[in-house]
């Protein structure tokens, strides 16, 4: 059986405590999606480095030599993988499944999530950060933008909930 | 020893790195302990449904600001030397409506999705697929919006700023909105869905 969730309060509790940390050690927050793109980039660049090199975004990430992958983010990104693999074991959560309501197919529900995956891969790009690097570390700076950023995410997802409710409920 | 480590010369970078996945594994340990590789419970949050997403969100900001106040006023950390966001007020508020209804459709974020995709939830790997692609879409069509992604730049812009208050004070704020914010909505979701949901 699968073991239960910690209690809310002390998930954002821990949570929390690694943002300390990371600006403790580090003097900077932690993130996920920069560590997406750079891993997004560095495949296009192996692919295609003739669209990546004529990219005004991405040219940055490999000028001089530079290797987008050898960052902080990757390697703090590294860690969840580990965390997140451990804690599944632990807690017997760990099968390869989709989770959906009970009104859609897998293969719907899967459609939703490559759509909703560009999406939130487009956003994150354009709000400069996601719902760790920008909205809870930049929340707890205290940065205008970002809580700014956290409440239009509640009322984006707000407004098209219920368009979509057949997949989740 | 005062932080930030590493840039104060306490530590080097490699230890800087060993101490990033490590703290990685506490994110990614505490992010499957709240239940946030499971989509369903995510995308549960746009229905009141489980609202537990945006209480472990609050607690986490109320936390981190608060510690990292209290460590700044013990003098063991220098603000100073920390790296803060900038805001771009236009662009973070086009962003995050457009990172919602991909949430929301999605039932993901960045870090849950990876969290998620190690523990074999299938939607999720799709959902990273997702991302690779919207944010090559981003960067190689860049001249696109590169004016209005750089439109409004604020500089580092806090609440305290804006609305010309103590950081202590703006910290309450942030706190009480914390509380309050996690008991109403707990309630909503009570009221909406009842209690043994």
């Amino acid at each position: 059986m699968k073991k239960k969730l910690w209690d809310p309060v002390f998930g954002g509790v821990v949570i929390g405590i690694s943002i300390i940390l990371t600006f403790y050690v580090a003097g900077r927050g932690l993130g996920a999606s920069g560590a997406l793109t750079a891993f997004a980039a560095t495949i296009q660049n192996i692919l295609s480095p003739s669209v990546t090199q004529s990219s005004q975004y991405f040219s940055k990430y490999f000028a001089n030599g530079a290797n987008p992958l050898d960052d902080y983010l990757v390697y703090l990104i590294i860690g969840v993988m580990i965390g997140s693999f451990i804690a599944g074991m632990i807690s017997k959560d760990m099968k390869l499944e989709v989770l959906k309501g009970p009104n859609i197919s897998n293969k719907g529900r899967l459609w939703y999530a490559l759509a909703g995956g560009i999406l939130v891969g487009y956003a994150a790009r354009m709000a400069r950060g996601c719902t760790s690097g920008q909205a809870l570390v930049g929340g707890a700076e205290l940065s205008v933008g970002a809580w700014a950023f956290m409440f239009s995410i509640f009322a984006g997802g707000f407004a098209v909930a219920y368009f979509i409710r057949r997949q989740w409920i | 020893m005062i932080g930030p480590l590493v840039k104060n010369g306490i530590i080097s970078d490699g230890v800087n790195t060993l101490f990033a996945v490590l703290i990685g594994m506490l994110f990614g340990y505490a992010l499957q302990r709240s239940g946030f590789t499971n989509s369903k419970k995510i995308a549960g949050a746009f229905y009141m449904k489980d609202v537990d997403v945006p209480v472990v969100m609050f607690t986490a900001i109320t936390t981190a600001s608060i510690g990292l106040w209290g460590l700044s006023l013990l003098g063991l950390i220098d603000l100073g030397k920390f790296y803060f966001l900038p805001s771009y007020l236009l662009p973070m508020v086009v962003g995050g409506l457009i990172f919602g209804v991909g949430m929301a459709m999605g039932g993901f974020c960045p870090g849950t999705s990876i969290a998620a995709m190690v523990t074999g939830k299938i939607d999720a790997m799709v959902f990273v697929g997702g991302f690779l692609l919207g944010s090559l879409l981003f960067g190689d069509l860049y001249p696109l919006w590169d004016k209005f992604y750089n439109s409004g730049a604020n500089g580092v812009w806090r609440i305290d700023q804006l609305f010309n208050i103590n950081v202590g004070f703006a910290i309450l704020l942030v706190a009480l909105l914390a509380v309050f914010g996690s008991l109403g909505m707990r309630k909503l979701q009570y009221k909406f869905w009842g209690k043994n949901d």
